[in-house]
């Protein structure tokens, strides 16, 4: 094996099941996700000569995160459909996204019975600051690196994220005599 | 009416302020209700999340596929006359005559059908691409690799390892530490393969982690030596178990550890 090869091997693909639970998240269809990670170790072993960063993980992330939103876009080609807008930090109406995409819509319709179902009915960008900052204990900064915006946007999104998250939960459990996260 | 402090809050919350500002996110949660029940939704929030929240893992298929894309990839890196040249049969003489004097030596026996195998591997090679089950070893290697799945049960006592299988695989090879050799057994781990459980023993051998995988061996034959996307898979059969070592250490290497195995076996 070459040295190129080997050193990717080392320092990449321990990364490769968080990548992909990454992508699972923010790609709900497996079939997507797939593809999104296999292109992106590729994007990724391509730039690996010039890899400079001490990152490797949060570097690996933005990538999946760009294959993520390129795949996306080929796929909604004929149907635009805007991001959630970006609000101010204080805005405390902005608690759930307004402007869901298709694959939150067809979801929408949908009860939520569980945790991961709850996740899904949350915008892509919610789930993907809740997956970085819960799950795979991301800073803040390595937030803001992946999602290539600065960190007061990560705090607010992260702060709007688990309120929604909070909301769905209570929208879904009404009726339901069971404990609020 | 939202606290000025909520995201303070959550930054101490996540543990991005200093210790300065720790001190004043603390006294600041003593006197708010607002943002004492904030800090503790942020509690009850993560909890439920990690606690939860599914983990997609990488599936093997797609861990196969992965691989052959980057073999691609690191082929059409490699300069033009790397590519030209006959790089496989020189590592293969470059092995043989260790391999052979090793196996003749002191396993007359297998020694034979070992050079046997030796000698057509690189013959074999073109018509091994579709093996799904050395697809399933590389991946289940490249799986142990990642954090946390290397070792179910952590041991170089042989004692330990063995009795584990019997409660978590369909199998209980013989299990042998090799440390005076070079071969430190570190644990043991069940995998699923070949529709079993299969026993798997990781030695470290410097640097390198090698797997040894053993199963029932009644369904699909492996070649005897096979090297895909980098790493070197040596397989053979002791009585009705399947063996097969699995690593990116040299040939010599797994050889040599091979013939430990078997001689304990």
């Amino acid at each position: 094996m070459d040295d190129k090869r080997r050193r990717f091997e080392v320092q990449v693909l321990p990364h490769l099941d968080a990548a992909y639970n990454f992508a699972r998240w923010l790609a709900p269809a497996p079939a997507d996700a797939d593809d999104v990670l296999q292109e992106a170790v590729l994007r990724a072993f391509r730039a690996f000569d010039s890899l400079r960063v001490s990152d490797v993980k949060a570097w690996l992330f933005a990538i999946v995160r760009n294959c993520h939103f390129t795949a996306l876009k080929q796929r909604q080609r004929r149907a635009q459909v805007p991001l959630p807008e970006e609000h101010d930090a204080d805005d405390g109406a902005a608690l759930v996204a307004q402007v869901p995409g298709p694959e939150e819509e067809s979801i929408r319709s949908s009860e939520a019975h569980n945790l991961n179902e709850l996740m899904q009915l949350l915008p892509a960008e919610y789930r993907e600051v809740l997956v970085l900052r819960e799950i795979e204990d991301l800073s803040y900064r390595e937030i803001a690196e992946v999602a290539g915006v600065p960190i007061g946007t990560v705090m607010s999104r992260l702060a709007r994220a688990r309120r929604a998250l909070k909301g769905q939960w209570m929208e879904q459990m009404q009726g339901t005599p069971r404990a609020v996260p | 009416m939202l606290c000025p402090e909520q995201l303070r809050v959550q930054a101490y919350f996540d543990g991005e302020v200093d210790a300065i500002g720790a001190a004043e996110i603390e006294r600041h949660l003593e006197r708010c209700g607002e943002c004492h029940e904030l800090h503790l939704q942020l509690q009850r929030t993560r909890q439920a999340l990690r606690g939860e929240l599914e983990y997609f893992r990488v599936p093997q298929p797609l861990a196969a596929r992965i691989g052959n894309a980057l073999d691609e990839a690191a082929d059409a890196d490699a300069p033009a006359a790397a590519r030209a040249g006959p790089v496989r049969p020189a590592r293969a003489s470059q092995a043989g005559w260790w391999t052979r004097s090793f196996w003749t030596g002191a396993f007359s026996g297998v020694g034979l059908s070992a050079v046997a195998a030796a000698a057509t591997l690189f013959v074999w090679m073109p018509m091994l691409g579709t093996n799904p089950l050395v697809d399933d070893l590389v991946g289940a290697h490249l799986r142990s690799l990642m954090p946390d799945h290397l070792i179910d049960v952590v041991s170089s006592d042989r004692h330990t390892v063995k009795p584990w299988y019997a409660g978590h695989t369909d199998v209980s090879p013989a299990v042998a530490d090799f440390d005076t050799q070079g071969y430190k057994l570190v644990g043991g781990r069940a995998d699923y393969l070949d529709h079993q459980r299969s026993a798997v023993m990781v030695y470290q051998h410097g640097p390198h982690t090698i797997n040894v995988f053993t199963w029932a061996a009644d369904r699909h034959s492996l070649p005897a030596q096979v090297t895909r996307h980098g790493y070197h898979l040596l397989a053979w059969k002791i009585g009705d178990l399947q063996y097969c070592a699995v690593s990116d250490t040299g040939w010599d290497e797994l050889h040599a550890l091979a013939a430990l195995i078997q001689g304990v076996a």
